[in-house]
């Protein structure tokens, strides 16, 4: 009886070797089986290897290119190994030229390595096509992609390695890119076909890893080229965010208190020179601040300086604060007007613990126009019974340390949405696009 | 995290940290009155 005979599996494409018929060189197939047009490595010329008999397309005799990547390196990408087999020099007719890499693996296919101005990033053919969203829109795989380079012409100037078409030097295709950030997305057509690219953008970091590519760098950038400050900038505001949200939380709880009368006292209508002792003012804290508030409610064109003294009952140790409410009002071609305030406020920082007295020395003053001090007692009339009444509050929170705080902390987001814009200007300035003016080039 | 969120936590620690130290010892730049350091004399006694 016969054993049954097993289907043995297709075998992976291998390698194998031909002799070039231009130059003699020994030419390997990497992916031997899939491979219809290969680049001899010494002399550039192009062969057809669909037919055992290998068949010359093109003799040339050109200077090799210096790959950074040569053909038959592997480097992993995104999980994959890949090897390099095939390279394009591309441009637009001479300019803006670009180059690509053609790489492959068994299991997944080929995929190009498109080097752009120093940038990098990795095609993979759709096999879907782009629905039309608007008029500059496209929408495939649930990404939507707004235009970015209206038609234009790529020509082959430069084949090296093997391609799974007939390449040849000189073929040219139209193109037409989208783009959203970190992928663009590339339609190429010419007189029997259109296809699609997925280019997705490779962080410099990625290509170092994979084929040991050392970084550039690039500006303008590139139009899918993801803004180095973008995604940072949200979690740094969520960061910056969590940090002020403590602190709100923090100066809350270490509010101090509200304001307490310390006294009141007469003002004199000679406008003398005065000192009056309030106290006790107890500070119970290691140290706290001292508000203190000054309100005159008859003034009226005029003035009154205040000096404070917060003075230590035990050490003498004297904290000190000037202060003065001025108050001014009169009528003129616009109508009546007004200024100033009847209350002044000042505090003393970091006054440490202890019992003290709180002198206030004050001298009010009254004001009568251009024409200097009235002759009139005015707001100082001892039949008004002017006052100075003092309050006083303490506290640890500055309300100006918090937007000290907050602004220290949103500084470097600031910096960071700075930088962001500029960046996503100098990309969106390439477009065809752009709005006039915005592109250097034209 | 990558560098840039790292050095950034940072510096919101070191700004909470010295927002903290202000609250603690009750220190604003604005403030307008402060300690004397001139002040040659004694007041005392000036209680009532």
């Amino acid at each position: 009886m016969q054993p049954d005979t097993a289907i043995e599996p297709q075998p992976a494409p291998a390698a194998r070797a031909l002799t070039c018929p231009s130059c003699g060189g020994s030419v390997a197939l990497r992916a031997a089986g899939y491979t219809v047009h290969v680049a001899c490595q010494y002399c550039s010329s192009i062969l057809d290897v669909t037919d055992p008999q290998v068949k010359l397309v093109t003799a040339y005799n050109q200077h090799l290119a210096e790959l950074e990547i040569p053909l038959g390196t592997r480097g992993v990408l995104r999980g994959v190994e890949w090897e390099a087999i095939g390279y394009l020099q591309r441009s637009e007719d001479g300019d803006y030229g670009w180059e690509e890499y053609l790489l492959f693996n068994p299991y997944h296919g080929y995929r190009w390595l498109v080097k752009v101005r120093g940038g990098w990033s990795m095609g993979e053919a759709l096999t879907v096509t782009p629905d039309w969203l608007s008029y500059d829109q496209l929408v495939v795989n649930g990404e939507n992609y707004t235009h970015f380079f209206a038609d234009g012409e790529a020509r082959v100037d430069y084949v090296l390695g093997e391609f799974y078409w007939r390449v040849a030097v000189g073929e040219r295709v139209k193109t037409a890119d989208w783009v959203r950030s970190g992928v663009m997305l590339s339609r190429e057509e010419n007189a029997s076909e259109v296809s699609w690219t997925r280019n997705a953008w490779l962080a410099p970091a990625e290509m170092r890893k994979a084929f040991a590519i050392r970084p550039e760098a690039i500006w303008p950038p590139l139009p899918h080229q993801p803004s180095p400050w973008g995604a940072w900038l949200r979690t740094g505001a969520k960061i910056g965010a969590l940090a002020f949200a403590f602190l709100l939380v923090f100066a809350l709880f270490f509010g101090g208190t509200s304001w307490t009368a310390a006294g009141s006292f007469p003002v004199a209508a000679d406008g003398r020179e005065q000192s009056v002792t309030l106290g006790p003012i107890v500070l119970p804290h290691r140290y706290q601040s001292v508000h203190l508030r000054a309100d005159v409610p008859q003034l009226e064109n005029g003035w009154v300086d205040l000096d404070y003294s917060l003075v230590e009952r035990k050490t003498q140790q004297v904290y000190e604060a000037y202060g003065a409410a001025e108050r001014y009002s009169g009528t003129d071609f616009d109508g009546p007007w007004s200024e100033g305030s009847r209350k002044a406020e000042v505090s003393i920082a970091s006054v440490p613990v202890g019992t003290y007295d709180l002198v206030v020395e004050y001298k009010a003053n009254r004001w009568s126009g251009a024409s200097g001090y009235a002759e009139t007692a005015g707001w100082m009339d001892p039949a008004a019974a002017p006052v100075v009444q003092v309050e006083v509050r303490r506290g640890a929170v500055y309300g100006s340390n918090l937007l000290i705080a907050l602004l220290l902390l949103a500084a470097p987001l600031g910096l960071a949405l700075i930088w962001h814009l500029a960046f996503e200007t100098a990309r969106k300035s390439e477009s065809d696009f752009a709005p006039s003016g915005e592109d250097d080039d034209e | 995290m990558n560098n840039r969120t790292f050095v950034y936590g940072l510096w919101c620690l070191g700004v909470a940290g010295l927002f903290i130290m202000s609250t603690v010892y009750a220190w604003s730049p604005f403030a307008q009155g402060s300690r004397a350091r001139t002040h040659g004399g004694f007041y005392g006694p000036t209680h009532k």
